[in-house]
């Protein structure tokens, strides 16, 4: 014992000093281990905490906030929901398809521990260029793990996003979210009463696989490399639907205190969290733990992160109720431990104590940094603006690059390996932007809109994250959905790196800002720190998932359409249709430098009444929010499901032609409707003074259109609509399919 | 008070379209739901079973093998025997074929991944107690979610098959490899059927409802009103539709 100093479990040096001078003396194997986990960035957030108090988590919806496993927001008179999004970026690199599916496995139990029955999944994906075999292994292999685990347990995957691209190729970035239904009144807490519970160990025995996940152990402690197990864990939906079922019977019984799921660092996490939460201690004896391997070390079992576990801290005479439950479901469970009123985390195997540590050591004494930012330096070469920008076959020919590309396409090629209708109550799934699940209850449903666009926020952290949020809210109100809440999940690289923590700082103010300016309150959210390979960092990428209400859930128009003669109008303020950050501008860098387009916050808050109003009425037949690729792309996107239905648009004096057609501001929804529709259309937007822009109608067989530019000259565009749908619907699909 | 049959749910660990089914029987007021687990070894009082989609025993070994060998599914072959209906559907459909009830056997897809996706169906055989209430050859549309959907027979099992009519419905554009478009398959009698597409997912709603005939069927055969000429006369070939 020479190198005391030197962590057997990747502690850097500083921290271990740390520990040394709070306990007063060596920690032992058992207790390192303990430390390295909830020291970790991943449990401890001591790179970001100080930064995550910008978020607001306050509002009259919010039934719970940060600090429990989901967040909780109330959405009619007697339900709330639950929902959370989480990374898996790292296991999903190492084992695309085993780390996608603890993903949704994670994410999902974070849900059920709330007492709330989950009823929808989506994902966003962030792979690297698809022209790489490697690549394109991963992304099958991703795709499959998330329909592995989702259509399994059998909860529907209503919606997703993907974007490929090549600064993402060493750091694949994975985001799950998962929302779960939960009346108001059987709202479970991971912060256990001050009593004397016990706590119950429920699910899959633990094993050594995803041991240190949290924390990967180093390589130096065993002599041997074959007895270096895997750090990814290995997903069982089969067990975790058992698991979900107990659960949720156990929690509508009242028979437990307090529930948090075994993910990051496992059981040592889970314990002294909620510990700490009661203001008690906890001493757990890992001998009572059940177990695949009886040859485990504590502090194996301590830093296990096998799948399909839960830890409940219930009073001593719940346990025979729930270890029946358990039996009847098929699931292992016992006692493994109680909660004690002296503030520690005891670790005993039988008679013999292994580790104990104050939990405040393990808590609020973990360390926690303000790290040095600084911004980025410019890391685009200026070009001279594209030469034929302004000219006739540019639009075209643009267009047609935008759809070149797997990120110009449909998804459908994901979204087809994914259950989106088990349960029965997706109403608008993958492919409409905005999906829509029914609650079932007071005509209420709820509409989940992503964002994962990372360019925005490349080019401009701050702006690119408010941006986000204007995405989301924009894509919510185009089926007449109001926000409740948000939760976000935040892929950034190095922290210890200045740019990107200044990245980090600026995107978190970003999004808070306009979260609160549009009084959503973020009730939810995971940061994903190293992602860095080789000294490279991903792009700043933060990805959120914004949830809406709506009424009459049944009513609301979808993404798509399929009859010629509709009318389509653009409702929405064209103020400012910069280019930055839009996916023209990621496409083809050169074209024009531009800044990420300024949000019209006021004109926004006006299109969700506005949008409901003409839905209650009936006068929609599909909206769309523009999005990525712009106008054209959206548009195309809304016919490319019919068999022969196109558009001819007719518009008029165009300033900026590229602006109008590729830009991808935020608060503007294409509307479609039959003409006798007009006037009520026209109306109302006059009476909430949303501007609106005509577009033209839809027509069999054509895509084309008509404007003139700044100097009134005509100008004309006609594209073959076959060709382009095909471009469309292929774009992705075509490479997976004809590539080995 | 009208006549309620009696429709037993069949649930095995991991059968996750349930609930699902559940609603699709309570929606017809002739016929009321109830759970069978697959511990029971009776279904005294039973008009009708049906056995839901979803990943019994999480799909390991093979789809359908363990929960084949489930006490419930021996009940289920005593009252097939007596005529009286069973649907399987999706997982329902691999678990009445890898237990014999049904002809066929339900391989991965064409394609390898999951397919979720909206399919056309023509409806051919219409005399089964799912699918009197649809005329021959009826163009519906249903969902189908399997990674395990590839109908395969050998040979002359499939030439029986269409000859005695046990094909009951076919998919309009092949989407996983099925042998001669295959959906769904029935028992020689008709009593037992099977399918991959899941009726209970369009059951209401604006887009289709293309489901409900088949639960409705069940009521009016369970009623009584049903054609009783033999199966095999009620249909000649495929391509009268």
């Amino acid at each position: 014992m020479t190198d005391t100093q030197k962590s057997r479990f990747r502690i850097p040096a500083q921290e271990m000093e740390r520990i040394l001078s709070l306990l007063g003396r060596h920690p032992n194997i058992t207790e390192e281990a303990i430390f390295s986990a909830l020291w970790s960035e991943h449990c401890s957030y001591k790179s970001s905490r100080i930064h995550l108090r910008r978020f607001s988590s306050k509002g009259p919806r919010v039934l719970m906030g940060p600090g429990e496993n989901a967040g909780v927001v109330r959405v009619t008179s007697r339900l709330g929901i639950a929902f959370k999004m989480e990374s898996h970026n790292h296991p999903s690199y190492i084992e695309p398809f085993q780390g996608a599916a603890t993903g949704v496995g994670g994410i999902l139990r974070d849900i059920f521990a709330m007492g709330a029955c989950p009823i929808a999944l989506t994902n966003s994906l962030v792979m690297g260029s698809l022209r790489q075999p490697r690549q394109m292994t991963l992304f099958r292999r991703v795709v499959a793990g998330i329909g592995a685990y989702g259509n399994a347990i059998g909860v529907p995957t209503v919606g997703g996003e993907i974007w490929f691209d090549e600064r993402y190729a060493k750091n694949i970035l994975v985001n799950a979210f998962a929302l779960g239904l939960v009346p108001d009144d059987a709202i479970m807490s991971a912060i256990p009463p001050a009593k004397p519970l016990l706590a119950v160990y429920l699910g899959n025995k633990t094993g050594r696989d995803g041991v240190s996940g949290a924390a990967m152990a180093s390589r130096s402690f065993s002599d041997k490399e074959s007895d270096l197990r895997p750090q990814v864990q290995v997903a069982d939906p089969f067990v975790g639907k058992k698991v979900m079922e107990a659960t949720l019977t156990i929690i509508r019984r009242g028979l437990a205190g307090a529930i948090q799921d075994m993910g990051a660092a496992g059981l040592t996490s889970s314990s002294v969290e909620m510990a700490d939460k009661a203001g008690m201690g906890i001493e757990l004896d890992v001998e009572k733990v059940p177990l695949r391997d009886p040859t485990m070390e504590p502090w194996e079992i301590l830093l296990s992160e096998s799948q399909e576990r839960m830890l409940l801290l219930v009073e001593e005479d719940k346990v025979p109720s729930i270890l029946e439950i358990a039996r009847e479901s098929q699931v292992a469970a016992g006692v493994i431990g109680h909660i004690i009123p002296e503030p520690v985390f005891r670790v005993r195997k039988g008679e013999t104590v292994y580790g104990e540590v104050p939990v405040s050591h393990l808590t609020r004494e973990a360390p926690l940094y303000d790290r040095p930012q600084s911004p980025r330096t410019a890391s685009f070469p200026q070009h001279p603006p594209h030469p034929s920008a302004s000219g006739r076959h540019a639009i075209a020919d643009i267009f047609l690059r935008l759809l070149d590309h797997p990120n110009g396409g449909s998804a459908e090629w994901i979204f087809r390996q994914f259950d989106y209708e088990v349960g029965t109550r997706t109403l608008l799934g993958p492919g409409h932007d905005v999906a829509i699940v029914d609650l079932r209850a007071e005509d209420r449903g709820v509409a989940i809109a992503l964002a994962g666009s990372s360019h925005p926020v490349f080019r401009d952290p701050a702006r690119g994250g408010a941006l986000l949020v204007a995405k989301t809210v924009t894509d919510l109100a185009a089926v007449g959905a109001w926000p409740v809440g948000l939760t976000d999940c935040l892929n950034f690289g190095n922290p210890e790196r200045p740019e990107t923590m200044h990245d980090f700082v600026m995107a978190v103010s970003g999004i808070a800002d306009a979260a609160r300016r549009l009084d959503i309150p973020v009730v939810s959210g995971n940061v994903s720190f190293y992602n860095e390979t080789d000294g490279v960092s991903i792009p700043p990428t933060p990805i959120l998932a914004t949830c809406g209400v709506l009424a009459s859930p049944r009513n609301a128009p979808p993404g798509s359409l399929g009859e010629g003669g509709l009318r389509l109008v653009m409702a929405g303020s064209n103020a400012d249709l910069s280019l930055g950050g839009s996916y023209l501008d990621w496409i083809l860098p050169e074209l024009e430098e531009s800044p990420v387009p300024s949000v019209d916050w006021a004109g926004l808050v006006l299109l969700q009444p506005f949008l409901a109003l003409l839905i209650e009425k009936g006068a929609l037949r599909a909206t769309r929010a523009i999005g990525r690729g712009g106008l054209l792309r959206t548009l195309l996107s809304m016919v490319a499901h019919s068999d022969e239905t196109g558009l001819h648009l007719r518009l008029p004096l165009l300033d900026t032609p590229l602006g109008t057609f590729f830009s991808e501001a935020p608060g503007r929804i294409v509307l479609a409707f039959a003409p006798e529709n007009g006037p009520v259309v026209a109306d109302t937007a006059r009476e909430f003074g949303v501007p609106l822009l005509d577009l033209g109608q839809t027509a069999p067989h054509r895509f084309s259109l008509t404007y003139r530019d700044r100097d009134g000259k005509e100008k004309a565009l006609a594209l073959p609509l076959s060709s382009l749908k095909k471009k469309y619907l292929s774009a992705l699909s075509g490479p997976m399919e004809t590539l080995p | 008070m009208p006549e309620c049959f009696r429709v037993g749910i069949i649930r095995f660990p991991g059968t996750n379209c349930d609930l699902d089914t559940w609603e699709a029987v309570a929606l017809v007021p002739e016929l009321a739901p109830t759970w069978i687990s697959h511990r029971d070894r009776s279904l005294d009082g039973i008009d009708a079973v049906i056995l839901p989609g979803g990943f019994s025993y999480g799909d390991y070994l093979r789809t359908g093998i363990i929960a084949a060998r489930s006490p419930v599914m021996d009940a289920i072959g005593q009252f097939a025997e007596k005529g009286k209906p069973v649907l399987g559907i999706c997982n329902g459909f691999q678990i009445l074929a890898e237990a014999g009830l049904l002809p066929g056997t339900l391989l991965p897809n064409s394609g390898r991944t999951f397919l979720c996706r909206e399919e056309r169906i023509s409806v051919e055989q219409t005399r089964t107690p799912f699918t009197l209430f649809f005329s021959p050859g009826a163009r519906i549309r249903l969902p189908i979610a399997h990674q395990e959907g590839r109908f395969h027979a050998d040979p002359d099992t499939l030439v029986e098959l269409e000859a005695r009519g046990q094909v009951l419905c076919r998919y309009n554009a092949n989407p996983n490899g099925s042998l001669r478009d295959i959906a769904g398959v029935t028992s020689p009698e008709g009593t037992i059927a099977g399918l991959m597409p899941h009726p209970e997912r369009r059951m209401r709603g604006a887009s289709t409802s293309d489901g409900l005939p088949f639960f409705q069927s069940l009521a009016a055969w369970l009623t009584g009103e049903r054609d009783i000429s033999p199966l095999s006369l009620a249909f000649s070939s495929r391509d009268d539709a």
